[in-house]
């Protein structure tokens, strides 16, 4: 007897194997019937890729970002883990709205399978939910905005939408305690939820056998296996080919960290949750719970009663004509209001393409005060390899005294710098934690950069950095003026509008920083 | 079940094929997630040379216990490591750098000027001053990390 035999003596795993196995399927059953199988396929390599990445995920906000900035830069294949289980989770959800066209259109909910139809409502409820909270985790910008909106809608729910908030953020701001329950829920509560009603969903598949093609197919049965499961796995292979494709070839965002003070960035969803972000724009004001709410809550109501509200049964979609339209419809407007969003979203912004006060805080840096003890084998980690961690006010008080890190220990360099070059320098470290090394700068551009970020930034933004508006933003200030109006307004703005508050600076300014920054911004168009 | 019709070579053939696709994914997944899980396990520490103290301050033959300050990476973190050295002054020029970590189980061995020897408090692991085992059940002698000198200066590599 063998080892196999012994086993199977003692469990019987080859009698469960061929059950499962060897279920029979209707003649006709062709590729419309893999649409199931590839949601789980998905989810398996969601639930793999998860796994890997909670090995090296911190659940906090002082270390999620860095933890996936870990993941996507120096981990091996790393980001190819993350690539999979981020573009996973789209496809996830692509699968299963096309595994639930085909169930309306075939009719496969009807009796007796309402409530496997039911179960497949709950799982993408569950699916979208992960969605949802799995955003948050890497704690960047996008993860920490997308949420404040997320929070925000339940918020306008009537009567409960503040206590709803406040279960979701875990107290009155977005913070520690909202990336731990949100964690939580994403890698314990709804894998459970997701199992049970996985496992749930494919026993009553096999109690109730598979709808099959919608007109009778003459001919035998024939076991799933191999017939019909060398479908669903072909079918796997193509997806999964293309999964691989994306996460090798394409990068997964990782926008720079949660900042609650940027007023700048402009949060959007991933693509499927933009029909709803879409939505909220024709409801403003007292009208908002419509698109949060009712108009969400008649959906997901609509889907659930779909078995109850449609009893006829002809499963033919053309003999159903107000169900299959009413559905058509309701994705048509669903996509539209998703081609609506896309529309509106603005450009993702390439972490290599540094403003002028990120390359004058990284010129700065290099200053010999800092690196006698930012160095290799130094006292501290080398600049362009510290994750900022203080609060800017630190770091700006260290920069201006470096003596604050350690009083007493050690002899501080003589001087420090003063406020505009030491706010360069944490701008210059918040691009070093977004694991971008910064492009490749000349010297004009160095000499530019430093003019602006120590004579203009204190009134002027360019490319979202500097830390005044009053000046406005002089991203493309060349598209208004050349160089010749640009060199007289800079040298004295009185001359050319008496009520202008800007100084002059063409005392303050050498002949070489007047010329490099005047043909900076002059090419800025 | 199996009908009539079907041939045993076309289930066994797309079984075949089904095992082989199943097998490729399978295999892709276990290179991806399985590198991605065991890579940090043989990944290299980067080794810099730091300062460790001057020549002249260090008698002659005698272990002297140096704290060397280690800025490293630590997965996502940053850390610093605080690591005691023997450095042993052995003539003018020459000076060797001893782990303070005994070979047998990772204890803090330390300088007992009595007996001349470096003791392990664990289990009792007696080291001579070059590091080599006199004494105890250490298997091996301490370790050894390469020095060089910068002037007075004296560098240590980790």
């Amino acid at each position: 007897m063998s080892f196999l035999d012994w086993l199977d003596s003692r469990t019987g795993y080859r009698a469960g194997a061929k059950h499962l196995l060897d279920e029979p399927l209707p003649s006709g059953v062709g590729w419309w019937f893999v649409t199931g199988s590839i949601l789980l396929f998905l989810l398996g390599v969601q639930a793999l890729t998860g796994l890997v990445l909670t090995m090296y995920y911190v659940p906090s906000p002082e270390y999620a970002y860095d933890s996936v900035r870990f993941i996507m830069d120096r981990l091996p294949l790393g980001s190819v883990v993350r690539g999979l289980h981020f573009f996973g989770a789209s496809f996830i959800v692509v699968a299963a709205l096309i595994h639930m066209t085909r169930v309306v259109l075939f009719g496969s909910y009807k009796r007796p399978r309402e409530v496997t139809w039911i179960t497949g409502v709950v799982l993408l409820l569950v699916i979208l939910a992960f969605a949802l909270s799995g955003y948050l985790l890497p704690w960047d910008q996008k993860a920490y905005w997308a949420t404040t909106v997320s929070i925000n809608i339940a918020r306008s729910t009537p009567l409960v939408g503040e206590q709803i908030a406040s279960l979701l953020r875990g107290g009155m701001n977005l913070g520690a305690l909202t990336l731990g329950r949100w964690y939580t829920a994403h890698v314990f509560l709804l894998p459970g939820a997701l199992v049970a009603f996985v496992i749930s969903h494919l026993y009553l598949m096999r109690r109730h056998g598979i709808s099959g093609p919608l007109t009778e197919v003459k001919g035998e049965p024939k076991p799933f296996y191999p017939y019909h499961a060398v479908k669903d796995t072909i079918a796997m292979a193509v997806v999964f080919a293309a999964l691989l494709t994306l996460a090798f070839t394409v990068r997964a965002p990782l926008d720079p960290i949660a900042d609650p003070s940027d007023a700048t960035y402009v949060p959007r969803p991933e693509w499927y949750f933009l029909s709803l972000f879409q939505l909220l724009k024709y409801f403003p004001g007292p009208l908002e719970p419509v698109a949060t709410m009712v108009i969400p809550g008649l959906l997901v109501g609509a889907l659930f009663a779909l078995p109850f509200l449609d009893r006829s049964p002809d499963r033919h979609p053309l003999k159903r004509p107000l169900i299959t339209g009413a559905f058509a419809l309701v994705g048509a407007l669903l996509a539209g209001l998703t081609w609506l969003g896309l529309q509106d979203s603005p450009a993702q912004a390439d972490p290599d393409a540094w403003g002028p006060v990120s390359i004058a805080g990284r010129d700065l840096a290099q200053d010999e005060r800092c690196v006698r003890c930012h160095t290799t084998g130094g006292a501290a980690n080398m600049l362009s390899e510290t994750r900022l961690r203080r609060d800017p006010e630190w770091v700006l008080a260290h920069v201006q005294d470096p003596e604050i890190i350690a009083p007493g220990l050690r002899e501080p360099p003589a001087g420090g710098m003063n406020t505009l070059s030491g706010r360069a320098v944490i701008t210059y470290m918040r691009r070093v934690r977004t694991g971008s090394e910064g492009p490749q700068a000349g010297g004009e551009v160095k000499l530019a950069s430093r003019v602006f970020a120590m004579r203009c930034a204190n009134c002027h933004r360019i490319d979202g950095e500097g830390d005044g508006t009053a000046g406005g933003d002089l991203s493309h200030i060349g598209r208004e003026h050349d160089a010749k109006w640009l060199r007289e307004w800079i040298s004295d703005p009185s001359l050319m509008d008496e009520d202008v508050d800007m100084p002059a600076f063409g005392d303050r300014l050498s002949e070489e920083e007047m010329t490099t920054i005047v043909n900076y911004l002059a090419a800025r168009k | 079940m199996q009908t009539s019709t079907d041939s045993t070579g076309r289930r066994r053939f797309l079984a075949g094929v089904i095992t082989a696709i199943q097998a490729a994914i399978g295999g892709t997944l276990a290179v991806i997630l399985g590198g991605s899980i065991l890579s940090p396990s043989f990944a290299r520490r980067r080794e810099t040379w730091l300062k460790a103290g001057l020549l002249s301050d260090l008698p002659d033959n005698e272990p002297t216990p140096v704290t060397v300050r280690v800025a490293r990476e630590d997965g996502y973190a940053q850390v610093v490591d605080r690591q005691v050295v023997f450095l042993v002054k052995s003539g003018e020029s020459n000076v060797t750098a001893l782990s303070s970590t005994c070979t047998h189980l990772g204890c803090r061995v330390s300088w007992d000027p009595d007996s001349l020897t470096l003791r392990c408090p664990c289990h009792g692991g007696v080291f001579d001053r070059s590091g080599a085992v006199k004494d105890g059940p250490p298997p091996v002698p301490l370790a050894k990390f390469p020095t060089r000198l910068d002037g007075d200066q004296v560098l240590i590599q980790l």
